[in-house]
């Protein structure tokens, strides 16, 4: 045949470069357990729909060529679950998958085609961070840096990392400023590795204490979910995925409504107690109101007094913010402030509305909280609030106290208010009202007490609310799922057809 | 065998410890209430194990962080 020796020499390089790191480094996964960088592409994307961008990409010094396939980072286009994404998957096996000049332009590409051609941007990672000799000196230095917009998030599209090893460097950065993380046990995820941590400040840091999956699960927030394995991962991925548009300019994907959804209405008044003074596990009511099964928390270890969640009702996603009394009586501390001001910047981004179920006693007070500037973060979800321009609806299921009944969305702040009758409203709880406005303490002065604290609970009721039209309707709790239906189908569809203004667009990623 | 303390993760007072020194536990497991803000909020377990030491008394006030008991695990 003509071109004989060319076409063989094709499929030579080309088999070389789908090699990655060799044979013996794959061997060395496989031994692990772990799933190899084409091997997660092929978990994650429809069959036969990737489309690799730069399989012939090497890295740019001549003495490492032959050893840098792909230059450390498999990026192209696939499909999953029939929707177009853009994908990164960092290939350990290749130089740890170190960032570099020519794997630099590859992420800069299939960001730009992301953004520009309307796709959720995945991102594998499980990197070393930057490759030496490449980042030395002044001429490394010189290498970075072109691209003023290479950490710049204007959420055109959703952005997904998977941290699936040891992921320093730019699976980090990207981690930090993407939508939806999930992380694999046993992964870390910091500014340095413990080891060059322990080499810098002469102290033996343990990696998982630095960046392991329980730290930034509960106390950092970077991390949304936790997973055992990479299957896992990317399982959890196309689950969140579903819940999104391809992009910002879209509503969400409608998925058909699971038989058994309607009729669950009475379980409410199973789990709602009728003490006030009990607490119970507000996701459970959640799950009876929505769709089936459609229920998907983020960052469940975070911030707990707070549940946000994605969901369906009536097969459209919404996102759910509901205080959980189960946790600190639901009192609203820092953590709880910071994630929901992240779930209201990524439903409002991507035309997903929001049901705000409330049933707090006000934002937590304390030294604590004064110290991370409790304040700075109640104004800035106002703010956050007042920028929102996705439907919001507010169910007040029970309490809600203080300034706190604003930032849930009362009075002006959701478009609509609804309350069940044990809704209960006022600026602080009675019992701690009387003390600090009477000076009465309850063991003093038990009669004089109670008789003030009936004072203080009089017109805390949600029909005093609804003869003021401050809640628009008061609704027997087993009719929530219809009530909340019929509210956002109201106020669906807007001027911009389901789509928002998206003014949260560039705010920042972290608070 | 490692030892885990649990903390109220609010201020207020002890209102009922649930468990006995040598009982075994699961993650999530009511081990006290801890009445705060006029509501009985359940102290959760964080692990599996044994109770080993109970640090407080029915009755006394209990500040955030301060631990609670520890687990053996």
């Amino acid at each position: 045949m003509a071109f004989d020796q060319m076409l063989n020499e094709l499929s030579s390089f080309k088999e070389k470069a789908l090699g990655m790191g060799g044979p013996d480094k794959l061997a060395k996964r496989k031994a692990d357990n772990h799933l190899n960088a084409r091997e997660r592409l092929v978990a994650l994307l429809d069959e036969g729909s990737f489309v690799e961008s730069g399989l012939f990409s090497t890295s740019h010094r001549a003495e490492v060529r032959e050893r840098s396939p792909a230059d450390g980072k498999i990026t192209g286009f696939g499909k999953v679950d029939g929707r177009r994404v853009a994908v990164i998957s960092n290939d350990f096996t290749v130089l740890g998958a170190s960032s570099s000049m020519v794997n630099g332009k590859k992420i800069r590409h299939i960001k730009d085609v992301a953004a520009k051609a309307g796709m959720p941007l995945i991102l594998l990672g499980e990197s070393t961070g930057a490759r030496m000799p490449d980042r030395m000196g002044a001429e490394g230095r010189a290498m970075l840096g072109q691209d003023p917009y290479e950490y710049r998030r204007l959420r055109e599209s959703p952005w997904v990392s998977a941290l699936l090893g040891a992921c320093y460097g730019s699976s980090t950065w990207y981690a930090a400023l993407s939508d939806f993380v999930v992380m694999r046990k046993g992964a870390t995820m910091a500014v340095a590795s413990g080891r060059v941590t322990s080499v810098a400040i002469r102290q033996s840091i343990d990696s998982e204490e630095l960046g392991g999956w329980k730290m930034h699960a509960e106390v950092s927030g970077l991390v949304d979910a936790v997973v055992d394995s990479d299957e896992e991962a990317i399982a959890l991925t196309k689950k969140w995925l579903s819940y999104m548009p391809s992009h910002h300019n879209e509503s969400p994907p409608v998925h058909a409504v699971p038989a058994g959804s309607e009729g669950r209405g009475d379980h409410i008044l199973e789990l709602m107690p009728e003490d006030k003074a009990k607490v119970y596990d507000v996701r459970k009511i959640v799950e009876t109101i929505v769709d089936l099964d459609s229920m998907m928390e983020l960052k469940p270890r975070f911030g707990r007094s707070m549940c946000t969640a994605f969901a369906r009702i009536d097969g459209r996603s919404v996102g759910v913010i509901a205080n959980n009394p189960l946790f600190k009586g639901g009192a609203i501390d820092v953590d709880a402030c910071n994630k929901v001001l992240g779930f209201l910047v990524l439903c409002d981004s991507f035309n997903i509305p929001l049901v705000f179920m409330v049933d707090q006693p006000g934002f937590l007070i304390g030294v604590d909280g004064e110290r991370k500037a409790a304040p700075g973060r109640i104004m800035n979800w106002m703010s956050a609030l007042s920028l929102v321009t996705v439907p919001k609806i507010c169910l007040i299921m029970r309490k809600s106290y203080g300034q706190a009944y604003l930032n849930m969305g009362g009075g002006r702040n959701s478009d609509e208010v609804v309350c069940w009758p044990t809704a209960d409203l006022g600026f602080m709880a009675p019992q701690v009202g009387v003390n600090i406005l009477f000076g009465v303490k309850e063991d003093e002065d038990p009669e004089r007490f109670r008789k003030l604290v009936d004072e203080l609970s009089k017109d805390t009721s949600a029909w005093r609310l609804a003869s003021l039209y401050e809640t628009q309707d008061v609704i027997d709790p087993r009719e929530t799922r219809g009530c909340l239906s019929r509210l956002l189908e109201i106020h669906r569809t807007r001027l911009g057809s389901g789509v928002g203004k998206h003014l949260l667009a560039n705010w920042p990623t972290t608070f | 065998m490692a030892k885990t303390n649990i903390h109220s993760e609010i201020n207020g007072s002890v209102w009922k410890i649930m468990i006995k020194v040598g009982e075994t536990v699961k993650e999530d497991d009511t081990l006290a209430i801890v009445e705060s803000m006029k509501m009985e909020i359940p102290v959760l377990s964080t692990c599996d194990g044994l109770v080993g030491e109970i640090f407080v008394v029915e009755g006394q006030p209990i500040a955030e962080g301060e631990p609670i008991m520890s687990i053996d695990h």
